[in-house]
């Protein structure tokens, strides 16, 4: 049982006020936005707000009804904070809200693709701590690139496929904090990771058509073992 | 020796958890087969993209935007879940008092002796109570341009009206939003006339002649929603849809949610982006649901009635005031940053600042000033000034701009893009110069460059000086 999950992205986040706030002061503001105090909820709203935004906008990359997204898992977190026990931080809680909703707005544009945005992460928003001088015009251009390729990709797969592989290859989360946010258990999440990671890199690399890869044997090499080293 | 290698395999090579008599066997393939070796490339180039889309940091939202309609919402739901009745006990314990009190009253005489089994059993029924009428909706105007009649008036509280069964209302050449509920709203056309015939949490009603355009969230589960155009029927359930009715034919327009059409002698389905036209005297069921062209479904969109995004008409009625527009001609309108159309118009709002957009003759939206709203019946008028007319010079302040752009340092934004083998590239600007020669705006409203050299591009743009002229706004292509 998940005692206190805490998700590697959170434990990285340095940038934000996340870091700041200790399991008693979280726990003091859960109790007293459960009070209905209205200034708690917007302490709470300021404080993850971008982490919330972020979320979404890594996940679905693109800024398409980013604000109603944001809207809506603030309004499920406050409606159901009722219900929060407490077993996973509330950052992650709040994650796993960000990832249901993303899984929703992904079926939706799977049901209507002519509304697909693809990509549309912009390439002046990366994080300035990584590249120490400034990149030059077509490394920018060649990077964007990239990340359309990527996330056309990603555009591929099936929705729960798509979650499980950002979670795991993008966010770099172990199967047990996927399984957690995606309510799953990590088995489940194996498998699919491992037919993820083979459709999608068979795009990336420009294979065949998605269509045709569930019916084809594997390669030599293939080893058909779903990823190793993440084992439960 | 080994076969081809599995794309998802490089990528494990690339994360580091393949060993390293595997690794050696695959990058000696890779040397071999340049197939393999392109595939790695390409799955490498990827990898190495993830470290840059997770550490991509949250782009700007509308943050207090989004904070009110979460509180909205939140505080809404929370003030329906204290409204809600409490189950009616009263009764029982009024009638277990009264029972206690005839038994007190009447003795032990009267208390009946021991049990004897009845001869037989008068099967007695008790009258079923009558179901209690369903609680009567309340619709608000939301938007209203050009004349609008409410029971045959000209209401001068028309925001602050409530609309219940019974009302009729009918615009002349503007139209009219009427919101009921939840992303749930109504507007009338031009020239059209409505009677809520019905208009309750049960059934929903609409009598229409004219333009109807109707958005509606999914009803629950017994909830009806119609409306009456001459002898034909359209139900929904969730959807949004425009109604036209007049002497000679009814016409249907779904633009997403399914419709259901019908008269005494039949019934269609008309589906998203689909539409029936249906004559006057002809059976629905013979006539054929047909595509909608983009044009029309643009209209559609368009005409999509307005909501305010929380729902509580209380608290709405108290809460809220009329913000009226004025043009002196015909102006499309955007107040914070959401368009409303052709203005002069009244739309409600919440109570604060707001910002009031006009669009120009090209289409554009310039600020036309903002206005504070208090929560007041009569809400609060704003004037936009008529557009300045056309400035002439245009062509003098271009030979200008061209004139005075520093060649070798636009050469020197461009110099990356050059050696990468780019030609062709382009960065289209539009820019406002005053008569004092003094730049309004340069705003880059299209390129293909990367957006560090179009920013390039515009500081060099934003540095050409300007002499004393005629004032002029126009939109300039660089083919670089």
């Amino acid at each position: 049982m998940v005692a206190h999950v805490m998700l590697g992205r959170v434990k990285r986040d340095t940038t934000g006020s996340l870091a700041s706030l200790g399991p008693a002061d979280e726990a003091d503001l859960i109790a007293r936005c459960k009070a209905d105090d209205r200034s708690s909820h917007d302490e709470l709203y300021h404080r993850f707000r971008r982490q919330v935004a972020g979320n979404l906008y890594r996940v679905l990359g693109d800024r398409t009804d980013l604000d109603d997204l944001v809207q809506e898992v603030f309004v499920i977190a406050f409606r159901g904070l009722e219900r929060f026990r407490g077993d996973a931080r509330l950052s992650t809680w709040l994650y796993r809200i960000c990832v249901n909703v993303a899984l929703g707005k992904i079926r939706t544009r799977k049901r209507r693709p002519a509304a697909i945005g693809v990509a549309d992460l912009d390439a002046t928003s990366a994080d300035p701590s990584l590249t120490e001088r400034p990149e030059t015009p077509d490394r920018a251009l060649e990077r964007r690139q990239e990340q359309d390729r990527v996330y056309k990709a990603l555009e591929l797969l099936a929705p729960k496929k798509r979650i499980v592989l950002y979670l795991h290859e993008i966010e770099g989360l172990d199967l047990k904090e996927i399984a957690y946010l995606v309510d799953s258990n990590p088995v489940t999440v194996r498998t699919r990771l491992f037919y993820a990671r083979r459709e999608f890199y068979r795009i990336i690399a420009g294979e065949d058509p998605p269509d045709k890869l569930s019916t084809e044997g594997g390669e030599a090499g293939d080893g058909g073992e779903p990823v190793r080293g993440d084992d439960p | 020796m080994i076969g081809h290698v599995a794309p998802h395999r490089w990528a494990d090579l690339w994360a580091g958890r393949v060993g390293h008599p595997e690794r050696t066997v695959m990058e000696g393939h890779a040397e071999r087969c340049r197939a393999c070796a392109r595939q790695r490339q390409r799955v490498t180039r990827a990898s190495d993209s993830f470290a840059t889309i997770r550490t991509q940091s949250s782009p700007e939202v509308s943050w207090d935007a989004v904070r009110a309609r979460v509180h909205w919402s939140v505080s809404t739901q929370r003030r329906a879940v204290r409204r809600q009745p409490r189950p009616a006990y009263g009764w029982l314990a009024g009638a277990l008092a009264a029972g206690v009190a005839v038994a007190v009253i009447s003795g032990p005489a009267s208390l009946p002796g021991p049990a004897t089994e009845p001869i037989a059993r008068h099967a007695v029924t008790a009258p079923l109570p009558a179901p209690p009428p369903p609680p009567a909706l309340v619709g608000l105007v939301s938007r209203a341009s050009g004349d609008v009649m409410v029971d045959g008036v000209r209401p001068a509280d028309l925001f602050a009206r409530p609309l219940t069964a019974g009302s009729r209302i009918a615009t002349a050449d503007g139209r009219v939003d009427i919101q009921f509920g939840d992303h749930s709203a109504f507007a009338l056309g031009p020239r059209s006339t409505i009677e809520l015939r019905r208009f309750d949490a049960r059934t929903i009603e609409l009598v229409v002649d004219g333009t109807l355009d109707v958005t509606v969230a999914p009803r629950a589960e017994g909830q009806r929603f119609l409306v009456d155009a001459g002898d034909r029927v359209v139900e929904v359930r969730g959807t949004q849809f425009r109604v036209s009715h007049d002497g000679s034919a009814t016409s249907v327009a779904c633009r997403h949610g399914l419709v259901d059409v019908s008269d005494a002698r039949g019934k269609i389905q008309v589906g998203a982006a689909r539409r029936v036209h249906v004559a006057n005297g002809s059976p629905v069921a013979s006539e054929p649901v047909v595509a909608l062209s983009s044009d029309e479904l643009t209209t559609l969109v368009e005409a999509t009635p307005l909501a305010l995004p929380l729902w509580d008409p209380a608290a709405l009625a108290q809460s809220s005031a009329p913000l009226e527009i004025a043009t002196s001609g015909r102006r499309d309108v955007r107040v914070d940053g959401v368009e409303l159309g052709l203005a002069p118009l009244r739309v409600r709002v919440m109570p604060g600042r707001h910002t009031v957009e006009a669009a120009d003759s090209a289409g554009r939206f310039r600020r036309a000033g903002w206005v504070d709203v208090a929560a007041e019946p009569r809400g609060v008028r704003l004037d936009i000034p008529a557009e300045p007319p056309a400035t002439g010079g245009i062509t003098e302040r271009r030979r200008q701009l061209r004139a005075g752009i520093d060649q070798p340092r636009l050469r020197r934004c461009m110099r990356s893009i050059a050696k990468a083998g780019l030609t062709g590239t382009y960065v289209q600007v539009e820019l406002a110069v005053d008569a004092q020669g003094a730049v309004g705006f340069l705003n880059v409203i299209d390129s293909d460059l990367p957006s560090a050299t179009a920013s390039c591009v515009r500081e060099v743009l934003a540095d050409v000086r300007f002499g004393r002229g005629m004032a002029a706004t126009w939109r300039e292509r660089l083919d670089l």
